[in-house]
């Protein structure tokens, strides 16, 4: 069920359109993920929902709640826990007032107050802080501390932006995990920003792709890296190459296609969708590094295995990075860290037509 | 007089801004006292040293090496001398303000490229300042458009202001002194008005420094040579003990009584004080009952008005943030006879004590507006979108987050306010009836009648030290005298 509806916003600053006509919707519970690059629309989209800024057209609609259309509903009433980017910790106000802010205003009993804020300082690992000033902790502190204050009072959303982009890298894999626990726990409805494709595939239930105001591909983790919509989504989710060329001749009762690739050989690959196979059509085809297989001999009568020479290679621990050529297409292959090869020798390509994406 | 404050005030800012010196903190703030200090105060005690028959000219004398007096202050020089004195810090402040933020990088580069030490500060350092300069050259250069009362101490009468003051205060016994006063007023307020804009675009033309963003580094900190070392010193020492002139000389008259003809006093006295408390407490009970008044008004007026434009986007906020800051540029006694014309006859306003502080408010609000929105800027918007998501109103936020951790910034913007207003006079001075004297007016007075040099020079001195205590005040919240300086440079800019 829908917790949340995005329906139709749009939002202008100037003449740029930050969020281009864009819907989308969050199912109770689940952790949704706005992931894109530097300016695409995110936080004006994440800013929509919290009410701190007001859409040109559309509406946001929470719990069957019209956030907009029936009239503007306040942030300060919408029941919705924010992590700012920079945590906007109150410097002026202890560690136990920060938490307990909102609580005072709901007028709370003062020992229901300090109780709920003792369990959540303790689900944070924060006890025992609770008389400081946020001057007086480390970042990774300030953030826990801007969690507990957006969790503190139950909300019936939690919007996240950015949360861990100021930590330093061994903390920031840590805090997914116990930021996605937390909440699941919780079983808090959350949407949850950011431009760390990494971060977002651990973190979330479903992700959604943003490019310049528009959400191009909503799916999981696993749905978007290995069957991405479009060029853009399969170059922004991990590592890929990419091979262009036209399609030569549509097998359909074998669901296969075969493409004339750049470098003048045939190549079989999956239809994906029929829509695309005709033809003479121009297309894109997408493989990751570590879907190719190598082979050291050529094995006569085989489809999609391409004679290529190694051109750098690097050795990163438990395998082999390798930039290799195709005629003069560059392919980047994870190897087994004991492949014997050399730079400037030769070895067997075989990109399984499974694996290969075919992209408009 | 622009050039004067420039000459000397480049060297001093590259001093501060760049070299690492004991002492600097100490000697940078007495240099940039005389912001706080009223121009009329270090008119007088410079008469009294540097007069014909001043300290200086008599202690020559007697060591036989002179043997007339020398004229050193009367005169245009000595107003040149006494004004780029009083505005050096202007100057001081903008330049090293720019010194401190320029990135180092930019300079490294040019000594990379081969540009040595002085070519660099002229073809790298100095453009890079110009807007900075700007800003605190059109303060210097639009002074004496609004300064009537030290040219006239000097007995130089042939400024705008000067006139326009001569005329309207006369204007009881000529109807048409007062005209040609007030369309002197008229004139010396475009040409400030016009100054101000011109240069307004042209700074906002020329920044720079938003390329790469105010470093909060201290900047390029250079470990000057025993040489440069010393002559810095010597330099900075210098202006320190003009500075440190006035309240002393001031003192010393306070607690004289006719002084004349001597170094030093020679009969020491607390009459004048006395005299101050028995006869007339009504000039500080006014003094600080107006400015106390203004000041409230400036908070419940300037904070809304700062929140207006720094934080919502409704209409007219621009034409209420231009309207502020071209009151920055009017005249004082553009202010005060427009007041007075204003309120004159049929309404009553102009017969009640409220249009004093009235009119200290109108002059001094901008500043206020300024500083608080500044200190504005500088609050995170998102500490405030918190609230509001933790279920705070507008007004709650306010209350709880943003006046808090305004407080700083707007308390020294208070102390500041409270300091103008106190020794505002050039607005205050066509007001005043019978009773509404405030201190500066006094001062005034005292000195315009001649006689009573002693009691003005108490006043003024007693005033002094005021402000100090209010500047103690402030350094010790806002982190170092000078950044209580800064805190009025920001205002007044
Ligand atoms: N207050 C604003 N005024 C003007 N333009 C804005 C404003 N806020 C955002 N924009 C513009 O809207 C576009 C989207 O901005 P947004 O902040 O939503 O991007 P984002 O996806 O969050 O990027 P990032 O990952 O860098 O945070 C950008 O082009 C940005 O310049
Ligand atoms: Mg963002």
């Amino acid at each position: 069920m829908a917790f949340i509806k995005i329906e139709n916003l749009f939002k202008k600053f100037g003449n740029v359109a930050a969020v281009n006509h864009v819907w989308l919707e969050v199912k109770q519970g689940e952790i949704l993920t706005l992931l894109g690059p530097s300016g695409c629309g995110k936080t004006t989209t994440l800013r929509c929902i919290a009410g701190l800024e007001k859409p040109d057209e559309g509406d946001v609609i929470i719990d069957g709640k019209s956030m907009f259309s029936q009239g503007f509903v306040p942030p300060s009433k919408r029941e919705i826990g924010m992590v700012f980017q920079n945590y906007a910790v109150w410097p002026h106000m202890r560690v136990f007032d920060n938490v307990a802010y909102g609580l005072k205003i709901q007028k709370l009993p003062k020992k229901v107050i300090k109780k709920k804020v003792a369990e959540t300082l303790e689900s944070l690992g924060l006890t025992g802080l609770e008389g400081r000033f946020p001057g007086q902790l480390s970042g990774g502190q300030q953030q826990r501390v801007a969690l507990a204050r957006a969790l503190v009072g139950n909300p019936k959303v939690l919007l996240l932006d950015e949360p861990l982009s100021n930590l330093d890298a061994k903390l920031r894999e840590k805090m997914r995990f116990e930021i996605k626990s937390l909440v699941r726990r919780m079983g808090i409805t959350s949407v949850y920003v950011t431009h760390d494709q990494a971060e977002a595939m651990v973190i979330s239930d479903r992700v959604s792709v943003m490019n310049t105001g528009n959400i191009v591909q909503v799916g999981t983790p696993e749905e978007i890296y290995k069957k991405p919509a479009t060029r853009f989504v399969a170059d922004f989710i991990g590592t890929t190459n990419f091979i262009t060329g036209e399609i030569l001749e549509v097998l359909k009762e074998r669901g296969l296609l075969y493409v004339h690739t750049e470098f003048g050989q045939k190549m079989l690959c999956k239809i994906p969708d029929p829509a695309m196979a005709s033809t003479n059509n121009k297309v894109n085809i997408s493989i990751r590094p570590e879907d190719i297989e190598i082979f050291t001999e050529p094995r006569e009568g085989r489809d999609n295995l391409f004679k290529a020479t190694i051109m750098h290679r690097a050795y990163l621990g438990n395998f082999l990075y390798l930039f290799v050529n195709i005629d003069s297409t560059m392919i980047r292959v994870q190897a087994p860290y004991d492949l014997m090869q050399k730079e400037g020798e030769e070895l067997f390509l075989f990109l399984n037509p499974e694996k290969c994406v075919l992209l408009p | 007089m622009l050039l004067t404050a420039t000459v000397f005030g480049l060297p001093l800012a590259y001093i501060l801004a760049r070299y690492r010196l004991k002492g600097k903190t100490l000697l940078a703030a007495l240099i940039l006292l005389p912001i706080v200090l009223p121009a009329y105060a270090g008119a007088f005690a410079f008469i009294v040293f540097f007069g014909k028959q001043g300290t200086l000219n008599l202690l020559l004398l007697q060591l036989g090496l002179i043997t007339k007096p020398v004229n050193f202050i009367y005169g245009l020089h000595g107003l040149v001398f006494i004004q780029a004195l009083h505005l050096l810090p202007f100057i001081v402040l903008s330049l090293s303000a720019g010194f401190t933020n320029i990135d180092p990088s930019l300079e490294e580069a040019a000594e990379v490229e081969g540009a040595g030490g002085f070519k660099r500060f002229l073809t790298i350092t100095l453009p890079l300042c110009t807007p900075n300069y700007l800003a605190g050259a059109v303060i210097v250069f639009l002074w004496p458009f609004t300064d009537w009362l030290t040219p006239l101490i000097f007995g130089q009468i042939d400024f705008l202001p000067s006139i326009s003051y001569i005329n309207i205060a006369y204007h009881f016994t000529d109807m048409y002194r007062k005209y040609m006063g007030i369309v002197s007023v008229v004139v010396s307020s475009v040409i400030c008005i016009v100054m101000f804009l011109i240069s307004k675009r042209w700074v906002e033309s020329k920044k720079y420094t938003s390329l790469s963003k105010g470093t909060t580094l201290e900047g390029r900190i250079i470990e000057p040579g025993a040489f440069k070392r010393f002559w810095s010193y010597v330099y900075m020492v210098l202006i320190a003990i003009l500075v440190l002139l006035i309240p002393t000389v001031l003192g010393l008259s306070a607690f004289s009584r006719r002084w004349a003809l001597t170094p030093i006093p020679t009969y020491w006295t607390l009459d004048n004080f006395k005299l101050i408390f028995l006869e007339s407490p009504g000039l500080l009970k006014n003094s600080f009952v107006f400015s106390g008044v203004a000041l409230l008004w400036g908070i419940a007026f300037g904070l809304p008005a700062a929140y207006l434009i720094t934080r919502t986007k409704i209409i007219g906020k621009e034409a209420l943030d231009f309207v502020i800051t071209l009151m920055l540029a009017f005249p004082g006694i553009a202010v005060g006879v427009s007041y007075l014309l204003a309120f004159w006859e049929g309404i009553p306003l102009a017969t009640l004590w409220i249009i004093m502080p009235l009119s200290l408010f109108v002059r001094r609000l901008p500043y206020f507006v300024r500083m608080a929105h500044a200190s504005y800027l500088q609050l995170d918007v998102s500490l405030e979108e918190a609230s509001e998501m933790s279920g705070a109103g507008k007004l709650r936020t306010f209350i709880n987050i943003s006046f808090p951790l305004l407080l700083k910034g707007v308390f020294v913007g208070i102390v500041m306010f409270f300091i103008m207003a106190f020794q505002e006079i050039s607005t205050a001075i066509f007001l005043y009836r019978g009773g509404w004297e405030t201190l500066p007016i006094g001062i005034f007075l005292n000195w315009h009648r001649g006689m009573e040099f002693g009691i003005a020079a108490a006043m003024a001195f007693f005033m002094i030290v005021i402000i100090f205590i209010l500047l103690l005040i402030v350094s010790r919240i806002g982190g170092g005298i000078i950044g209580a300086a800064w805190g009025s440079s920001g205002g007044r800019y």
